[in-house]
């Protein structure tokens, strides 16, 4: 049987995404409010040559609303620290909260499975169980899907430190030739 | 977000007009489910004026999807486009919604 790549959430402090050598840094408080505001003040610095400049501000919206929300538990007096780097190239972020770490990994990992599994066999039914990660904290705004997108979307990676409270991801775009848009648009 | 309501014949359709984000995707399931309590049976969502969705988005058309399929009524969403179809494609949700290229299509789809 043709076997999917299945990717996985992974906590690894040893990780070299966690190397913030060169790395700008902005600090924010944990304001839900001003979530998508933060974010701005991030992508702004991000060169025009990325293309779908929106859907990484709305990927760097989850993580940094994750941080927030669900590490931070929206404490204003609690601090979300975010190092990155831009490049036409490549997109790194750190995102840091002050919260007790995602303890839910494993669970996370396990519901993803059968997710996948689901969608393998294409058993929309089924899937109906899958659609939507929820854990005791989670309410009725949490779409509990947005992890699912970043570990596609991350393509060098989506990592978690070792005690879970921080996140290192990696997005490589294809690089364009000098003057020609290999896409052609 | 803006929410406009219009119908055709016994559908009503649903045009949504801004971004789809965690600050106010849930007035497009309060809307639903208040249409749901009027006994509206069929539905379009019209996302042709939708440039942004996140995750929250994404869960309100779960939600809604997932209910209006347990009540077997009809639902089609249409004109998904631009990074909102790159959100649910990175999802793999672009099975799971009844999905429809325009409004035209989408009529057709609920119709059947």
């Amino acid at each position: 049987m043709e076997q999917e790549e299945i990717k996985e959430l992974r906590s690894d402090d040893n990780d070299p995404l966690f190397d913030k050598t060169n790395m700008l840094c902005k600090i924010f408080p944990s304001d839900f409010r001003q979530i998508r505001y933060f974010t701005l003040l991030i992508v702004q610095s991000a060169p025009t040559e990325i293309k779908e400049l929106n859907l990484l501000e709305q990927q760097i919206s989850e993580v940094i609303k994750n941080a927030v929300k669900h590490g931070n538990h929206c404490d204003i007096n609690k601090k979300v620290t975010v190092w990155y780097s831009f490049s036409p190239t490549h997109a790194h972020l750190i995102v840091q909260d002050e919260g007790e770490g995602f303890k839910d990994i494993e669970k996370w990992n396990d519901f993803n499975r059968k997710r996948l599994e689901c969608l393998h066999r294409q058993n929309f039914e089924e899937l109906t169980n899958y659609v939507s990660f929820r854990t005791k904290q989670s309410d009725d705004q949490d779409g509990g899907n947005a992890l699912f997108a970043a570990l596609e979307y991350w393509n060098g990676g989506f990592v978690y430190n070792g005690k879970r409270n921080a996140v290192a991801m990696l997005k490589k775009f294809q690089q364009k030739r000098h003057g020609v848009n290999i896409d052609g648009e | 977000m803006e929410l406009k309501i219009r119908k055709n014949g016994d559908v009503y359709i649903i045009d949504v007009n801004g971004e789809m984000d965690l600050y106010n995707s849930y007035k497009l399931k309060e809307l639903v489910m208040k249409m749901l309590e009027k006994n509206v049976k069929i539905f379009i969502i019209n996302l042709e004026q939708v440039d942004y969705i996140d995750s929250s988005g994404i869960g309100a058309l779960i939600y809604i999807c997932s209910t209006i399929k347990k009540m077997n009524l009809k639902l089609s969403i249409a004109n998904i486009h631009g990074s909102v179809k790159k959100v649910i494609e990175l999802t793999k949700l672009m099975g799971y919604f009844p999905i429809s290229n325009s409004v035209e299509e989408a009529l057709l789809m609920v119709k059947e």
